[in-house]
């Protein structure tokens, strides 16, 4: 089958974007349902993942009852043939995603014709957002493609996750050298494109305090909670009130539940939001409103 | 909101309410609670309770952060804390191989003549490591009274060419150097600290010495880790540690939540195994267990 009747095949599948799930059902009761926004499909390049196939992660998230879930795909990393990554991964969210799994496919604007991925992914395989993963993808945010690659993106309604890490540097496999990253120049694209939806993952380890305090009080930006370290984060971050010293409160809307599994266990998440003294309404943000509500417009 | 208090039920989300939590009886071996002083110590007491959290060992004690040997401002309140709280905190004082009688005569102090259990190897000044010749009086002193002897270890990548552990600190050890003195020690019981960071390497390193724990506190959790230091290792040989307050109970739980063991494994991870291989130490310290 050709790369074009399959695309095609997948699209007359796929059920329009205003059928799939932001029925309010999970979010009211006493349990509301998490909405996780960053999982990973397919093979982590380095070491077979406990949960790596993709019905046992479905499992699994709905074991800490998880109803949806974001999924990027680890090929997107490595891959030039972007089209690919992305019609697997549309492909294997309907067929394994057990009606959980939302694809957000990539796009590397260091590959020509970019566009036409980008295209496809909105066009083709419904996908509400994109995932970039500038560390593996060989660009950083300055790239000139960059402003451009966003505003296309907006333009067409679609989410732009943004990667920081996916691994702790200091043990990458030493053959892999990943670029620097840094997100400072978001601040000037997004203030130049306001309607832009961006969400970083996986960015504590490259978001200084001071860009943290420009991006929450300048940009839109919303943030998962992946990478949050250190006891009481998430209420520690909201309050204001972090280890290193007082700083500007991050307000609860802008953090979104994400569980960067599964390379990270999924307990790490779920486990965070009771760590932290917060209240329902609190919990309830970082578990599906604010991820329901980012994602409703699309 | 009290540190009993939670808005919802986290049975329902497949992870252990507080009471399980206990019902674990979990010990960290590593605590860094007065890393920030005193307040950060009586802050992180809130989180130690909410999440269950049976005993917390220090390894702050005796020393500000850059040296091992220069006292801390608070070593009179440590102390007295140390001693009157037993049940609740315990305390390891960090050592320099490269000063081994200085080292030997805080041990003195400390530990045989004070409320602490242990020592730790940090980052050393001069740059010489556990696997050291120093060490060797040291270890002797720390096998004499029993004493945990915990070794940070990390084996960053980096270097020309690139190799784990080429981008270590200078005096920081890697799980290699670990293995050099745990062969030189084989009755000797002994951490490697944070899985060297590296733990796919980390347990390979430590492999054949079985006089070696295995620790993962103070790194990322990875899914699939316990299970593989399980298998490589045996549920034996695992030590659990919370790294607060730059670590979060979220991320150190979760490693061996996430891990398919036994109940009974699971609790020997937790605490079982480092209550066993220093009981000799705590029984004569009248330390609860």
């Amino acid at each position: 089958m050709s790369g074009g009747s399959l695309a095609a095949g997948i699209a007359a599948t796929l059920p329009a974007l205003g059928n799939t799930t932001h029925d309010n059902n999970d979010f009211t009761g006493s349990n509301p349902g998490i909405i996780d926004t960053n999982v990973n499909l397919f093979k982590w390049p380095f070491r077979r993942m406990k949960y790596g196939e993709t019905r046992s992660l479905v499992a699994k998230l709905r074991k800490h009852r998880i109803t949806k879930a974001w999924a990027g795909n680890f090929e997107a990393l490595f891959s030039k043939s972007i089209n690919d990554v992305n019609a697997r991964l549309a492909e294997e969210c309907r067929v394994n995603g057990g009606g959980m799994l939302v694809p957000f496919g990539t796009v590397n604007p260091a590959w020509p014709d970019w566009e036409e991925d980008l295209r496809r992914c909105h066009e083709v395989y419904r996908m509400p957002g994109i995932r970039l993963y500038p560390t593996y993808q060989t660009f950083d945010l300055n790239h000139p493609e960059i402003p451009r690659l966003i505003s296309k993106a907006s333009e067409r309604g679609l989410i732009i996750q943004i990667v920081g890490d996916m691994e702790d540097s200091r043990v990458h496999h030493p053959i892999v050298l990943t670029r620097e990253l840094s997100f400072d120049p978001l601040v000037e694209i997004m203030k130049n494109i306001p309607k832009a939806k961006v969400q970083l993952l996986c960015w504590n380890e490259r978001v200084s305090n001071e860009l943290l305090k420009k991006l929450i009080s300048e940009t839109s930006i919303v943030l998962d909670i992946s990478w949050l370290e250190s006891t009481g984060a998430l209420g520690r971050m909201i309050e204001g009130n972090r280890w290193s010293g007082p700083e500007a409160p991050v307000p609860v809307e802008r953090l979104l539940f994400g569980s960067h599994a599964p390379l990270f266990p999924v307990e790490t998440a779920v486990i965070k939001l009771f760590e932290s003294p917060l209240t329902l309404e609190q919990m309830k943000a970082v578990m599906n409103v604010n991820a329901g509500r980012f994602i409703k417009h699309v | 909101m009290n540190s009993t208090e939670f808005a919802l039920n986290p049975a329902y989300y497949g992870i252990p309410d507080q009471q399980q939590l206990k019902d674990l009886r979990i010990w960290s071996d590593h605590y860094h609670g007065f890393a920030g002083g005193l307040k950060q110590h009586k802050e992180m007491m809130f989180y130690v309770e909410r999440m269950g959290i049976e005993k917390v060992i220090s390894l702050d004690i005796g020393s500000i952060e850059e040296d091992a040997l220069v006292p801390s401002p608070i070593d009179n309140e440590e102390r007295e804390i140390l001693e009157k709280n037993k049940n609740k905190i315990l305390g390891i004082i960090r050592i320099d191989p490269g000063f081994p009688n200085e080292s030997c005569a805080k041990m003195e102090k400390w530990i045989r003549n004070g409320p602490c259990i242990g020592i730790k190897y940090l980052l050393q000044k001069d740059g010489i490591t556990c696997s050291h010749p120093n060490s060797d009086p040291i270890v002797r002193l720390a096998a004499e009274l029993g004493a945990p002897i915990y070794i940070h270890s990390w084996l960053k990548v980096g270097g020309t060419p690139r190799s784990p552990g080429g981008g270590r600190s200078p005096g920081e050890a890697t799980p290699m150097d670990v293995a050099v003195l745990a062969k030189r020690f084989p009755n000797v019981p002994m951490i490697c600290g944070h899985s060297g960071g590296d733990w796919e390497l980390g347990a390979r390193a430590i492999r054949p010495y079985e006089n070696v724990l295995f620790e993962f506190a103070g790194s990322y959790p990875h899914s699939g880790s316990v299970d593989y230091a399980v298998n490589e290792l045996g549920a034996d040989r695992i030590v659990w540690g919370c790294h607060g307050p730059s670590r979060s109970y979220a991320t150190e739980l979760s490693k061996v939540l996430d891990a398919s063991v036994s109940h009974s494994d699971r609790m020997k991870i937790f605490g079982g195994n480092y209550r066993r291989t220093w009981a000799k130490l705590f029984r004569e310290k009248g330390i609860p267990t």
